[in-house]
């Protein structure tokens, strides 16, 4: 465990540390673009330099190992010269795109500009032009004026999604990022990780540009339902006090985009492509409306129409669902559960083009929850038996799966065909209106925060299983 | 006339490259004796004691950098012969590819050897053709005779030698860049730690020395350490190879001793400058050392103290002489548009600065130069000073501190006047 | 979108050849020795080469991307059948290249990076050749030619079939 000292203060690092690993665990303000903790060392973007007390130069902290009594510097006037010339440099040739650029209010360029008093540019030179919204997939958009060559997603490509889809072009100051030639990057499930690496707003996610300044976001603590991994991710939104009120209202209630909540016991800084995409999963229409057998009921109607039905039912059969949240599982197995047999199907199955599972983070599994659920109730053999009243949780049981002579009582999120020709339909309200907990498959237990306001006549799971199990007198 | 010679020690014939004018000459008894009576240490020891340095520029003790190499360690080590010569200016190591091909690799025979070193390799840039083909038709011979990929004279040592071609690329030179190189990838230079001793070559433990230092091995080894010393200078043992171009009279790859007096090396060997022009200044040591005035130079000897004593540096010993009458500023402009061309891109400083300066002295000979356009050089190039990943960052630097240093008075002329002082020319005008 | 299917036009013998020469593992260094035999054999690096080399060597084939445009020396597009290379840096500059590459350019008739139209030169200027010595010096394909002057420059364009 070797001491360092940082500007005198008495550090302690870790064998194998290097300068700026120390500092920054001990809290120290150092500024870096290239560094990463989960990628190699580049060393190349110069603007970590430190000054060890009796050199006469400075030297990047990034690359600097850590030595018992290793005095550094990280505001000395020599230090404070040579970073400034290293921002000034990297601005040099930087478009000053802020006002149009997405990546405002979250550029670490903008960032360390302000934090360490950058000054004007003094070039009187044209900067160097590039490519602007340069297609590198389908998913991103580049702009080579705004790149810094930091290679941070060039590492990401060879050391974490290993589809090398990415490279570097030409030399010098004509240098481009580019995505190799045979498509890779596009086929990479986790290509979009790049945009969080990347510190300035070279990188974009193409459904995200124009979309939103940041700040009228904020970030919701969440769990992606893509796979048994869990993945914690954050869910952005309009904040509240930034609501829309002239335009549409449902621009408060949209997913904007989705970034990975960093997480060592699980997936790390990086999440999947499709864990970006949640808003194709959460923003489906939706169920609003209760029905009974296709016709539009009130939820009181509806709750004592199942009540009624389940109440009556010789042969029971409950399938919980796999996205279910631990509290609804919990409130499913007091009640309802008590009094039928119930089994836990798996709600998603992998779909065509989808990768099924890898070693880096997608499970084959692709519900949230079924660690949960198994926890609970043993797990569905896809049979319905002579079951005469059939509860489905969730989705994956198509109305033509089950047998005509079964009454279905359904509870689900999603307007579609099988809602309709259920005897009850009620629908329940999402996981982005809830809070609560998954457990993934390793036994990980995360928490998702509520992000939006449960809908009229949508009910919580985790409210109505009781009310279902009660027997209450009908209120028709 | 420098008379010690230690490399260019005959006659360059049709044939004296090839094997059998190199063993007339005594070549690979050296290789002979040391295998047959020392131990890979000893000859380590030697090169230490020789004192000889790098002669790609950098002037760094070749042996100790031998000396970090650790001979149990049970792992691969490379050894690399830095043939890139890009410095420009420079093209002696050239000279020694295409005249003795096989004195590299009786050398690099050596050196393996007492490096625990079993397959060596010469990076050789990749638009040196003929030094290409000489050296691997010397391979060829070496390889037929027995002196390659078996072991020899009834010992265990054996080694294999690559010639392995760049293509097109200043920075592979730079002895960390070089051996990115040698890997199939971009010629990236690279942090150190770890150094190239400890980590090169596939991350093993790899020495890359110039082509010239290696060459002096089989002196060394034949004649002894105190030998080798006996020549040049108690700091800078041996003898130089310079490659001298520009506006001299006879240029060409001279040999001489080092600490020869400079003055006299440029009017006796060299034949004075052509058209009878009168010298203006010198470049020392390739384009990425300062230049040094006629009268600055007068005084000098050509070794590393007395020219580092004026605030310059051996460098490559790429010479360059240049005729009054020449501008400066086009001078500069010229070496800006190659450090510009030959930026790697890795980083910031010389990424974005080699650009920088290059605009601002095109920007200059445009006509449209401003007064606080020189102090804007200068200030670019102390950002590159020490700042970088390799060297090259300092190498413009240096360039450009030096030539400013001693003829800002051409560039405020051309600021002033929005034209060169000496019609922008560069080539010899006889001396009026 | 291109493939990796492509047949390289190097004889199996000469690969298995440079392979052997390098040690067990290094199919890395392969790289930049095969894309000059490919050079040398088809006059440019093919697209569908890249593909295959990265396949034959087990690299991945954004490293041949990147190597082939880093150096200089490759090139992706076929030129003409003589690239003619003028050295533009200090020492040849000094000895006369800039009214060299003049010369070529009027006598050719072509800027410096294009192609004469019937396809028989590409012109090109290059930083040091290490040959300062002997400037001004080109370089027509492969081989070197020294103490060009404007006036030997007609007798050696002549040549250039």
């Amino acid at each position: 465990m070797p001491t360092i000292y940082v500007d005198g203060r008495e550090i302690q690092a870790d064998k194998g540390d290097t300068v700026l690993q120390a500092a920054l665990a001990a809290g120290c303000d150092l500024p870096y673009f290239c560094y990463h903790p989960a990628l190699s060392i580049a060393g190349s973007c110069r603007v970590c330099v430190v000054q060890v007390e009796g050199r006469s130069w400075v030297e990047i902290a990034c690359n600097m190992p850590v030595t018992e009594g290793l005095r550094v510097l990280t505001d000395s006037d020599l230090v404070r010269e040579h970073r400034a010339a290293m921002l000034e440099l990297t601005l040099l040739n930087h478009p000053v795109d802020c006002g149009i650029c997405d990546k405002a209010g979250e550029c670490t360029l903008q960032d360390y500009h302000y934090e360490y008093h950058g000054k004007a540019s003094v070039s009187l030179e044209p900067k160097v032009r590039a490519t602007k919204q340069f297609p590198l997939s389908s998913r991103i958009v580049l702009d080579n004026e705004r790149c810094i060559l930091c290679s941070r997603c060039v590492r990401f490509t060879r050391e974490i999604s290993k589809s090398n889809g990415l490279g570097i072009q030409e030399r010098g100051d004509q240098s481009l990022v580019r995505a190799s030639e045979d498509g890779a990057f596009e086929h990479d499930p986790y290509s979009d990780n790049v945009v969080d690496l990347c510190p300035v707003g070279a990188l974009l996610p193409r459904a995200f540009v124009h979309r939103s300044r940041v700040w009228y976001l904020k970030a919701t603590p969440s769990v992606c339902p893509g796979c048994a991994r869990g993945c914690t991710v954050q869910i952005w939104h309009r904040k509240p006090e930034w609501a829309f009120k002239a335009l549409d209202p449902a621009k408060n209630t949209r997913i904007e985009r989705v970034t990975p909540l960093a997480n060592p016991g699980v997936n790390g800084p990086w999440i999947c492509n499709k864990g970006r995409d949640l808003a194709n999963i959460f923003e489906r229409a939706r169920a609003l409306q209760p029905m009974l057998r296709g016709q539009p009921a009130t939820l009181d109607g509806a709750v004592f129409a199942a009540h009624v039905l389940i109440a009556s039912a010789k042969r029971p059969l409950a399938l919980v669902s796999s996205w279910g949240s631990n509290e609804e599982l919990a409130a499913f197995a007091a009640t309802l559960g008590t009094g039928m047999p119930s089994f836990v199907k798996a709600d998603w199955l992998p779909m065509p083009g989808e990768v099924v599972e890898d070693e880096i983070l997608i499970r084959a599994d692709k519900n949230p929850n079924t660690a949960g659920a198994l926890a609970r109730f043993p797990a569905w053999d896809g049979q319905f038996g002579d079951a005469d009243v059939v509860v489905v949780w969730g989705e994956g049981v198509a109305a033509s799966r089950i047998p005509d002579s079964a009454a279905v009582v359904r509870f689900g999120s999603y307007a579609d065909a099988d809602a309709a020709s259920a005897h009850v339909f009620i629908p329940i309200s999402v996981q982005t209106e809830r809070a609560g907990h998954y457990t993934n498959f390793e036994g990980t237990v995360s928490a998702f925060e509520r992000c939006f306001d449960t809908r009229a006549n949508v009910a919580d799971a985790e409210a109505l299983f009781p009310l279902l199990a009660e027997s209450t007198k009908a209120t028709a | 006339m420098s008379s010690k010679k230690l490399l260019m020690t005959f006659p360059v014939t049709a044939t004296s490259h090839q094997l059998a004018d190199y063993r007339a000459r005594g070549g690979y008894a050296t290789l002979e004796k040391v295998l047959r009576t020392m131990q890979p240490a000893d000859v380590t020891k030697e090169v230490a004691a020789s004192g000889v340095q790098g002669r790609g520029g950098a002037a760094f003790p070749a042996g100790r950098k031998w000396g970090v190499i650790n001979l149990a360690d049970g792992q691969p080590h490379y050894l690399c012969a830095n043939a890139d010569e890009g410095e420009p200016g420079t093209f002696k190591d050239r000279w020694i590819l295409e005249n003795a091909p096989h004195l590299l690799v009786e050398s690099m025979l050596i050196a393996a050897y007492a490096l625990e070193v079993r397959h060596a390799f010469v990076y050789i840039r990749g638009e040196f053709d003929l030094p290409y083909r000489r050296l691997a038709g010397a391979i060829e011979e070496a390889r037929a005779a027995g002196y390659l990929g078996a072991p020899l004279f009834g010992g265990a040592f054996s080694c294999e030698l690559v010639a392995h071609r760049g293509a097109g690329s200043y920075v592979c030179g730079e002895a960390s860049g070089l051996l990115t190189s040698l890997e199939g990838k971009r010629g990236y230079p690279r942090n150190r730690p770890p150094r190239l001793t400890v980590k090169g070559l596939y991350r093993r433990p790899t020495v890359v020395n110039n082509v010239e230092t290696l060459a002096n091995l089989v002196n060394i080894l034949r004649d002894g350490a105190a030998a080798f010393k006996s020549h040049g200078t108690p700091k800078n043992p041996g003898t130089r190879l310079i490659s001298i171009s520009g506006h001299i009279a006879k240029p060409g790859v001279y040999e001489i001793e080092i600490g020869y007096p400079w003055r006299t090396f440029l009017e006796e060997d060299c034949g004075g400058m052509m058209n009878d022009a009168n010298l203006k200044c010198v470049i020392p040591g390739g384009i990425s050392t300062k230049v040094l005035t006629a009268s600055e130079i007068a005084s000098l000897t050509l070794d590393s103290e007395s020219v580092e004593s004026a605030g310059s540096s051996m460098g490559s010993g790429g010479m360059i002489a240049i005729a009054e009458g020449t501008c400066m500023v086009r001078l500069l402009q010229v070496m800006l548009r190659f450090y510009h061309h030959e930026s790697c891109g890795q980083c910031t400083p010389c990424r974005e600065g080699m650009g920088w300066l290059h605009r601002i002295i095109d920007r200059i000979v445009d006509g449209q130069g401003r007064k606080e356009d020189l102090d804007q050089m200068l200030r670019i190039s102390r950002m590159n000073d020490g700042t970088t990943i390799c060297g090259m960052g300092d190498a413009a630097g240096y360039a450009t501190v030096g030539i400013l240093a001693k003829y800002r008075d051409e560039f405020d002329y051309w600021i002033e006047h929005k034209r060169s002082r000496y019609d922008g020319n560069l080539e010899c005008r006889p001396s009026t | 979108m291109t493939d990796n299917r492509s047949v390289l036009p190097i004889p199996s013998e000469e690969l298995a050849a440079l392979r052997a020469r390098y040690p067990a593992g290094f199919e890395s260094s392969l790289v930049m020795p095969c894309l000059r035999r490919i050079q040398e054999l088809r006059g440019h690096v093919d697209d569908g080469d890249i593909g295959a080399l990265a396949t034959y060597l087990g690299v991945p084939r954004v490293q041949v991307e990147e190597v082939l445009s880093f150096y200089t020396q490759y090139r992706r597009e076929a030129g003409g059948r003589w690239q003619v290379a003028v050295c533009r840096n200090v020492s040849c500059s000094m000895r006369g290249a800039e009214r060299l590459i003049d010369a070529c350019e009027r006598k050719l008739g072509v800027a410096v990076g294009e192609t004469t139209p019937d396809g028989r030169v590409t012109l090109s200027t290059v930083e040091c050749l290490g040959s300062c010595g002997t400037a001004p010096v080109m370089m027509v394909n492969e081989q070197y030619v020294e103490n060009v002057s404007v006036e030997s420059l007609d007798a050696l364009l002549e040549e250039l079939r």
